[in-house]
């Protein structure tokens, strides 16, 4: 059996004295995690411990600290502060840690935090929901905030931070080792496991795309799989250790950083609109229509319609946006800016009105936003240019391709689409054809 | 469709529906649908031409047909005759009208051909082409879905 040193159960006798004849009818165990004061509802924690020496478990999640042979019963143990990536001392071996014994439906588990400090009651009524600031933390995993002697406690939602809905999630991080590990729970030398590290990353990179599809509807295809390799290998350098699953839209989020477009919601900038003249295909006649999928807030409308103005100042020139955002799409054709003076590369398409600059009307009437889902028909006339940045990867691989036969049924014989920064078209029927950081492909 | 065709046909509908029925008039949340549709029972079709092409829809079941009619009329009516049909073309049509209205205040030119309606059990519509803005609405009467179709002339 394990021969750690016997978990001392001291049941939390200190209370707080009623403030104020103020009801109080939620009680807390305080504690301290990297010098800040936090509160798990009483009902939650089954008891306190002092206990060293976990048993290690292999390949578990990093801040799995092992399992604990409390009084027969094996327990997990998660070191809270590495779960919330906060500064951990590393004790001495065989040094006490402080232990909550939590348990949450018909699961019993220890987490490590600094220090327990005492049981503190308050009134429900007088807890205040979490405010966006509150760092270290993810709010989601608050459950709110209380002052109690003039002394600020952030209560946590163990029930959300410990039983996610979602099954991959970190369910699987402590299950794991109570279930499997129960039998032998000798403490015994870890076992190494040398890791494949090819295969290794195969899995990672399987859950990573699971996690982005289920996340951010982010579709991993041939489309943008060179730039999520790429990503996966500075995402290792970043988590550097630590685990790389993403396990909410906030990771998901940080994963997907550097793979939109330049100049994502605003306007380009002249470099960016430079590598764009670029790339413009020869049009011959004296209209030029352009689609413009996905073209969410509409600021890549207003810069295409402006680039197009100058380098065909003749032609009759038309753009269909659409996106199948309602919110984004309806603020897209009455767009205002409150700049002082406009960049100097759109001084000449905007007016000055009474609530700012906007477009000026020959710019405007050369678009149409429309409310559209490119998944349902697309009756947009002929293209000679496309432009489609980071629209695709957000598509489920099939609608994906759907998308593209589209792509190439609309688009002229000389025309050009362009893509996301990120995204690629190499497939059957298009070559490249872009320069630097703007991604464009020509229909062969 | 083109945005700004969107809230004179929301606002429209709400405004005409809140002089008429006088009750609590809530509006669901936009979506798009595409082109073919079952039709709950009883539709009033209002085509549009001009600088566009397309239909507006009014789609209801017969029993939220019969009371706004009723309410309508301030009488309680219980077939589907000629008075509820009326009833329910003029609706369609009110609404459609206001909606043009703002979009000719707001440049575009609209016409409109006279109301129809159909009535009937299992209907489906389907036009090619076309996807569809549903602008549901929830009255004291019943549910009516606000189908817009639109497209700008090629």
């Amino acid at each position: 059996m394990n021969d750690a040193v016997n978990a001392v159960a001291e049941q939390p006798k200190v209370e707080e004295k009623k403030d104020r004849g103020e009801k109080i009818d939620f009680k807390m165990v305080t504690f301290v995690l990297a010098g800040k004061e936090y509160g798990i509802d009483i009902m939650n924690v089954k008891e306190i411990a002092h206990a060293g020496r976990f048993t290690y478990v292999p390949n578990a999640a990093p801040f799995v600290r092992g399992v604990y042979n409390l009084r027969g019963e094996i327990i997990s143990i998660i070191d809270l502060r590495t779960m919330f990536h906060l500064p951990a001392e590393r004790k001495d071996e065989g040094t006490l840690e402080n232990l909550l014994i939590l348990q949450i439906h018909d699961q019993v588990f220890g987490i490590i935090v600094d220090q327990i400090d005492k049981v503190v009651g308050i009134n429900r009524a007088s807890i205040q929901p979490p405010h966006p600031i509150f760092g270290d933390i993810n709010v989601k995993y608050i459950r709110g905030i209380v002052e109690n002697l003039s002394k600020l406690y952030i209560i946590l939602d163990v029930e959300k931070i410990f039983m996610p809905k979602a099954k991959e999630e970190k369910e699987d991080a402590y299950r794991h080792p109570v279930s499997s590990r129960t039998v032998d729970a000798e403490p015994a030398v870890p076992t190494h496991v040398a890791p494949d590290d090819a295969a290794d990353d195969d899995l990672e990179l399987g859950f990573i795309r699971e996690a982005l599809a289920a996340l951010r509807d982010f579709a991993t295809s041939p489309i943008n799989e060179a730039w999520f390799r790429h990503r996966f290998d500075e995402w290792k350098n970043i988590r550097s250790g630590r685990d790389l699953q993403l396990k909410e839209g906030g990771e998901a989020d940080l994963y997907l950083e550097g793979f939109y477009s330049p100049y994502t919601g605003e306007l380009w900038g002249q470099e960016y609109v430079e590598a764009f003249e670029a790339i413009l295909p020869a049009v011959e006649g004296a209209s030029i229509n352009v689609w413009n999928p996905g073209c969410g807030k509409g600021f890549e409308t207003w810069s295409i319609a402006c680039a197009l103005k100058r380098k065909y100042p003749d032609s009759r020139i038309k753009i269909w946006a659409n996106d199948s955002d309602l919110l984004n799409i309806s603020m897209a054709p009455n767009m205002v800016f409150s700049f002082d003076a406009p960049p100097e590369y759109y001084a000449d398409f905007m007016v000055q009105g009474r609530n700012g600059w906007s477009f000026r009307q020959d710019i405007r009437d050369a678009i149409f936003f429309e409310f559209h889902d490119v998944l349902n028909t697309n009756s947009v006339p002929p293209s000679d240019l496309i432009v489609c940045r980071d629209m695709l990867s957000f598509l489920n691989p099939l609608d994906q391709k759907r998308v593209i036969v589209d792509f190439a049924e609309k688009l002229k014989k000389n025309g050009v689409a362009v893509v996301g920064a990120n995204e690629r078209l190499d497939f059957e029927g298009w070559e490249p054809a872009g320069t630097g950081i703007m991604t464009a492909y020509a229909k062969v | 469709m083109r945005v700004e065709y969107i809230n004179p046909f929301v606002e429209s509908a709400f405004n005409v529906l809140k002089e008429v029925l006088q009750g609590d008039i809530k509006r669901g949340e936009l979506y798009l649908k595409s082109t073919s549709m079952p039709v709950m029972g009883v539709a009033a079709l209002v085509g549009l031409a001009g600088d566009v092409e397309g239909r507006v829809l009014f789609d209801m079941e017969k029993a939220s047909a019969l009371k706004i009619a009723s309410a309508m009329n301030g009488e309680q009516l219980t077939a589907m005759d000629e008075l509820v049909k009326a009833t329910i073309t003029e609706l369609a049509n009110m609404i459609t009208a206001q909606a043009v209205t703002k979009l000719h205040e707001l440049g575009f030119r609209f016409d409109l051909t006279p109301p129809a309606i159909f009535t009937g059990d299992n209907m489906e519509v389907s036009d090619q082409d076309v996807e569809a803005l549903i602008v549901p609405m929830e009255t004291p009467q019943g549910k009516i879905e606000i189908n817009v179709a639109i497209r700008e002339r090629g």
